[in-house]
């Protein structure tokens, strides 16, 4: 018996980069191969997962039934695992369609979560998705905003608004470590040895400033243009793009900026965005 | 309990059923349970559980006797869409016949089978099939006897396809007094009424369907010794619940069995024009016209 270490953000906020510094982590700082397809952490919201391990009949149900059976999923896992699990989660932390947590408390050993400024997620999650900046500034600030439909490999993931993500978390996730993305490219080393800590990952100074080292952004770009990516979203469209803080500032109008932060002022003052 | 979705008995009169479907009480806990999840729970006896919360609970015992108690009313759609599913696929694995996540369609006199996960186009594909004038063997499972004398046989069992709503928009099908598999369910019951195979045919290939992105990348190449094991193994429909019956071996076995057909991987591309193709070429190919 042993719980979950859950690494949740918004989709486009640094969770991927964050999986392979961990991956790379617990290499003792190798390289991430990127034609590999061993994945540290793997989605919570798996459709396979709950087909395999409950004989879930997933293609006859609907998304709010799938749901409801996720904190079984974990129990199940939990039960017969000997070592925290690692799991990457875009879901707000929420109650299912039959009211319990979604990631039951009981289950958990840690979070961590990710933020980053909204404005930069637009346009992030813009290129990500094919949709343009505005489709995408009013899916931010829509409450029943759902992602990982596509390809069916994923369950239905409820987000809601960008702002009811980063509070439902703030406020429900248990055991929490807040992570910025800014804070994450300014210093990755550091940020890096304080989740290594926060899930009491047995590694040594030596190998955090070796994994910090081997993703920097332009390093896991590079692996990109060489190997392609796995979990970029269609061919062509790169995942790794400028990994900059502040982009946003040449890529959204002042309308599409007031915008944003019309709908989610408040949370972006709370966490310095403003 | 009406069950549409199967065609009517045809044979002699006063004969013994090969499986009986009736309404009655499950109980809470089997004896001597070997395996209890939320969903599935397998006895001591090899019989199995099924609860689908707010839908039906299930008893399938001896690959014979299947008893439903409806936590809705009996008629409903959804009640079937698990029995005829689900159900179904694990009564398979207690009769020792292979359930197969395939659609099979008859191409001159015989059953070619288009294995794949969900989402990959099986029913999509069966439609496209059936509307070129082919009848369907099964549009989601097929269920097959390995072990048949003259080699393995399809047996055929439900005369309908599901079909999203938006596969029935591009296929140009109105969903107009069409009956959704599942109350508030944008899926679909498709009959396809004369275009029903009933017989059983001698299963003649199995194709594993990949998407590719690009047309380009488009190949049908054979599969052969463990990898076609492996890539068979993984298409069984409801697998790991045959698994927690002790069932491997027996399916293991079975598709020994199938290895006697040709194994294909069949890569096509997205989108409908490229389906329509692979139909051309499948029938081409099957009604001995070369490719």
């Amino acid at each position: 018996m042993t719980g979950f270490c859950w690494l949740a953000s918004y989709p486009k906020s640094g969770n991927t980069w964050l999986r392979l510094a961990l991956q790379s982590l617990i290499n003792g700082g190798k390289e991430v191969d990127f034609r590999s397809r061993e994945t540290f952490a793997a989605i919570a919201a798996s459709r396979a997962d709950l087909e395999d391990v409950l004989d879930a009949p997933v293609d006859e149900m609907t998304d709010d039934e799938a749901e409801a059976l996720r904190p079984r999923l974990y129990e199940t896992q939990a039960r017969a695992a000997a070592a925290p699990l690692f799991r990457k989660v875009h879901d707000a932390c929420m109650t299912t369609y039959a009211g319990e947590p979604l990631f039951p408390p009981a289950l958990t050993l840690k979070t961590v979560y990710i933020v980053r400024d909204p404005r930069d997620v637009a346009v992030s999650l813009a290129h990500h998705t094919g949709r343009d900046l505005d489709q995408t500034i009013a899916f931010m600030g829509d409450p029943a905003a759902t992602f990982g439909l596509a390809g069916k490999r994923q369950l239905r993931q409820v987000l809601s608004t960008w702002s009811f993500h980063v509070e439902s978390w703030l406020r429900d996730g248990p055991e929490l470590l807040l992570l910025r993305y800014e804070h994450m490219l300014a210093a990755p080393e550091e940020v890096l040895g304080r989740v290594a800590l926060h899930l009491r990952l047995d590694a040594s100074p030596m190998d955090v400033r070796r994994a910090a080292a081997a993703t920097r952004f332009d390093r896991l770009r590079a692996a990109e243009d060489r190997y392609g990516f796995r979990e970029s979203p269609a061919a062509g469209v790169r995942f790794f793009r400028r990994g900059i803080a502040g982009g946003w500032r040449d890529s959204l109008t002042p309308a599409q900026v007031a915008r944003i932060v019309a709908n989610h002022g408040p949370v972006m003052a709370r966490l310095g965005y403003a | 309990m009406p069950l549409p979705e199967l065609p009517p008995w045809r044979g002699a009169e006063g004969g013994t059923p090969e499986i009986e479907v009736r309404l009655g009480n499950v109980p809470d806990q089997l004896p001597d349970i070997i395996h209890r999840g939320p969903i599935l729970q397998i006895g001591g006896d090899g019989s199995c559980r099924y609860n689908m919360a707010g839908v039906a609970c299930f008893l399938i015992e001896g690959g014979r006797r299947i008893t439903v108690r409806p936590h809705m009313a009996a008629d409903a759609p959804d009640v079937r869409l698990f029995l005829l599913g689900s159900v179904f696929g694990l009564l398979c694995h207690q009769r020792g016949w292979l359930p197969l996540h395939a659609c099979c369609v008859e191409i001159g006199g015989r059953a070619i089978a288009f294995a794949g996960p969900s989402g990959i186009g099986k029913s999509t594909l069966a439609a496209s099939f059936v509307r070129q004038g082919y009848r369907l063997l099964a549009d989601d499972v097929t269920v097959i006897d390995a072990h048949a004398p003259g080699g393995p046989l399809v047996i055929p069992a439900i005369g309908r396809i599901k079909l999203w709503r938006d596969t029935l928009d591009a296929l140009k099908i109105s969903a107009d007094g069409l009956e959704p598999c599942r109350n508030r369910m944008e899926k679909f019951q498709v009959p396809v009424g004369g275009r029903f195979q009933l017989t059983r045919l001698p299963l003649t290939a199995i194709h594993l369907l990949d998407r590719v992105s690009d047309e380009r990348q488009a190949e049908l190449l054979p599969l052969v010794g463990l990898q076609a094991v492996e890539t068979l193994l993984g298409a069984v429909y409801r697998r790991q619940a045959g698994e927690r019956m002790g069932k491997r071996p027996q399916m293991l076995r079975a598709i020994h069995r199938l290895l006697t057909v040709p194994i294909l991987a069949l890569r096509y591309a997205q989108g409908l024009s490229h389906l329509q193709q692979t139909v051309y070429r499948m029938a081409a190919r099957y009604e001995g016209r070369g490719e």
